[in-house]
């Protein structure tokens, strides 16, 4: 990809609902032609941050930026960004083909009829639903409304498309096979997706790159393999969901937790001092075993989780904190555990990442 | 399905029309047959007998008093049907669609029902101290040297009357659609403004056709009850303006039965006719 302009910029963009701050302060720059991923938990502020760039909603403070001009004062309808609705908000009493067409027909510019004609045609066969053009919005299924609200948003050519929580309405297994189409039918078209979610594995599977949203502000930006090996502080590595996490204390590059205390490079400035490590870097030994990569933690199995690739397994360690160890079955058999007999779980320190107050020497 | 299932799914289902059924003969088709019937009977001065006879029918339209009082009852039923439409629906626009919190549009639409605490025909009257040629208006109008001399065409006209029924029935246009408006996802808007609509073609291609089953209703509660009145035209015109439904009052009031039959068949005729034609615009099945 070539390097051009961003496609847009927050500058300080600060939302506030009465004591509320939903976005504090967030500069952000994106990639023209990226399928970008906003990653955040529950009212983290991603929905707001959608709402402002849209248009819905103005920001207390700060600027936006879209296509090298500022829209801070730009009304929604002159914006010329696609929003794709979390429940498609589809117009019930037009068809399909209605639908579609409604921007064409009552935006800004007046098209020709056949023009409006074939450009909706070609939308709608890019979305792949030629043939249900006459059916109104409550004779289609679910994912053939998410298509609808997509090729609605898309006929208008728009250079951003915002999509909250596109995926959030579907089932598993259609979920799955529109996140495959929503990047094939992006990368056809020179378009940014700013896509909002709060699954994190939606986020990595999608997103050329990731932002990830925390109490309203980005606390990283990066892409999806960078997020997953290196979360710049606890709150990304609690929400990625893959990492063992522990509370302790960080004193002089040592770091003691439950495991005893052991030397640690490189932590990272944090508001608290947190031990990671990843599930699939956890290892188990019997209890006793000297023969350990890395620190001891003693721990009491649980119960186990087939997941076809892998089988999860969860322990509970002395101050009833649950660890989880992910046995990918490409690494062979796992070794036949006992429900509740103690092991000691190890890995090697260099997989760790330690998060602390104390600053890297 | 096998025959005795479905055999036995309808005689569940026969039962449990069969109370709806027999109240609806009894109290509404039987009636109307009655009705029907009576108004072909021979009326003579004091008496009225079952000969059958067409007399009330030819007197009816015979009559220039009796088919005015039909087209001065289309007349204002029109144009009371109107006000209540263009004061009414940007009402209900403001308290379903406008107004963010539920609560507070639940306020604003039990303040609409608050004069409905007051008697029927205290609504009507209360508006005689208002309008008449020393009411409220003219003398608010004199005092503010606005006219010389009260406007006298404000009481016991037809202009009285069509203010009353505005008054008293907007409130049934204003509650149907502010309940349609308050229904639409405001995502759908807000997906309009985004797909570059500016507010006039967002109402006028999203907003009104969704609203629409609701000024349907609207329009068929106040044209029901507009056709019938009689009350409202009896105080406020001081006789002047004859609806059917007067004309069925004093028919009743001298017993003449077989006239008041005629009146009020031609009365349920025309009440049909509108409540069909409104039904053809929208299907409220669908929407309800």
């Amino acid at each position: 990809m070539t390097q051009r302009d961003p496609i847009f910029r927050l500058e300080g963009v600060t939302r506030r609902y009465g004591n509320l701050t939903a976005l504090d302060g967030i500069d952000f720059v994106a990639e023209d032609n990226a399928y970008i991923a906003l990653l955040g938990p529950s009212g983290s502020g991603k929905t707001s941050l959608l709402r402002v760039i849209a248009g819905f909603e103005t920001p207390d403070a700060g600027r936006i930026w879209f296509q090298g001009r500022d829209i801070t004062d730009l009304p929604a309808h002159e914006r010329g960004i696609g929003f794709v609705f979390q429940n498609f908000a589809l117009f019930p009493h037009l068809t399909v083909f209605e639908n579609v067409a409604f921007g064409l027909r009552h935006g800004a510019q007046a098209l020709p009829k056949d023009e409006i004609a074939e450009r909706v045609k070609s939308s709608i066969e890019m979305v792949g639903l030629a043939g249900l053009e006459d059916r109104s919005p409550e004779q289609i299924s679910g994912g053939q409304k998410q298509r609808v609200a997509l090729a609605r948003s898309l006929v208008m050519q728009p250079k951003l498309v915002l999509l909250d929580e596109p995926l959030g309405a579907l089932d598993a297994n259609l979920r799955e096979r529109m996140q495959v189409e929503l990047r094939a039918i992006r990368e056809r078209l020179d378009v940014t997706f700013l896509h909002v979610t709060g699954s994190e594995t939606e986020a990595l599977a999608m997103g050329d790159k990731v932002a990830v949203l925390d109490a309203g502000r980005i606390v990283q930006y990066d892409t999806p393999d960078t997020i997953y090996d290196g979360p710049v502080v606890s709150d990304v590595a609690k929400f990625l969901n893959r990492f063992n996490l522990f509370e302790g204390i960080l004193e002089n590059g040592i770091f003691t937790g439950p495991f005893g205390a052991v030397p640690v490079t490189n932590p990272r400035q944090n508001k608290s001092d947190t031990y990671a490590i990843r599930y699939d870097r956890t290892q188990i030994f019997d209890a006793g075993d000297a023969n350990l990569p890395g620190p001891a933690l003693p721990a009491r199995f649980l119960a186990s989780e087939y997941l076809g690739s892998s089988i999860i397994f969860l322990f509970e360690t002395e101050d009833q904190k649950t660890v989880e160890v992910d046995h990918h079955l490409s690494l062979g058999e796992p070794r036949p555990l006992t429900v509740g007999e103690n092991y000691t779980l190890s890995w090697n320190p260099e997989h760790a990442i330690v998060f602390g107050k104390e600053t890297a020497r | 399905m096998t025959a005795t299932s479905r055999n036995r799914q309808k005689k569940t289902t026969f039962r449990l029309l069969a109370p709806g059924v027999v109240w609806m003969i009894l109290f509404l088709i039987a009636p109307i047959m009655m009705i029907v019937y009576v108004s072909f009977w021979t009326q003579t001065t004091f008496a009225i007998n079952s000969t059958l006879t067409l007399d009330s029918w030819k007197n009816f339209f015979a009559s220039e008093a009796y088919v005015g009082a039909l087209w001065t009852t289309i007349r204002l039923w029109l144009i009371v049907l109107t006000l209540t439409f263009v004061i009414g629906y940007p009402a209900a626009l403001y308290v379903g669609l406008m107004v963010k919190s539920k609560t507070i549009s639940t306020v604003l639409l039990v303040l609409c029902v608050i004069p409905f605490w007051t008697s029927f025909l205290i609504r009507v009257l209360a508006w005689r101290p208002m309008l008449g040629k020393e009411g409220a208006i003219n003398i608010i109008l004199q005092k503010l040297g606005l006219i010389q001399t009260p406007i006298e065409v404000l009481l016991f006209s037809e202009l009285s009357v069509i203010i009353g029924m505005t008054q008293i029935y907007v409130v049934f246009m204003v509650g149907p659609i502010a309940f349609m408006l308050g229904r639409i996802d405001h995502n759908i808007i807000e997906a309009a403004r985004d797909l570059g609509a500016g507010f006039g073609r967002i109402f006028w291609k999203i907003i009104f056709p969704l609203s629409l089953p609701g000024v349907v209703v609207g329009a068929i509660f106040v044209s029901v009850m507009v056709l019938g009145e009689f009350a409202t035209s009896g105080a406020l015109s001081g006789r002047k303006v004859n609806l059917l439904g007067n004309i069925i009052v004093t028919q009743v009031g001298s017993l003449k039965w077989a006239m008041a039959s005629v009146v009020g068949v031609i009365l349920t005729i025309l009440l049909g006719i509108v409540v069909a034609g409104f039904l053809r615009i929208v299907d409220l099945k669908r929407e309800i």
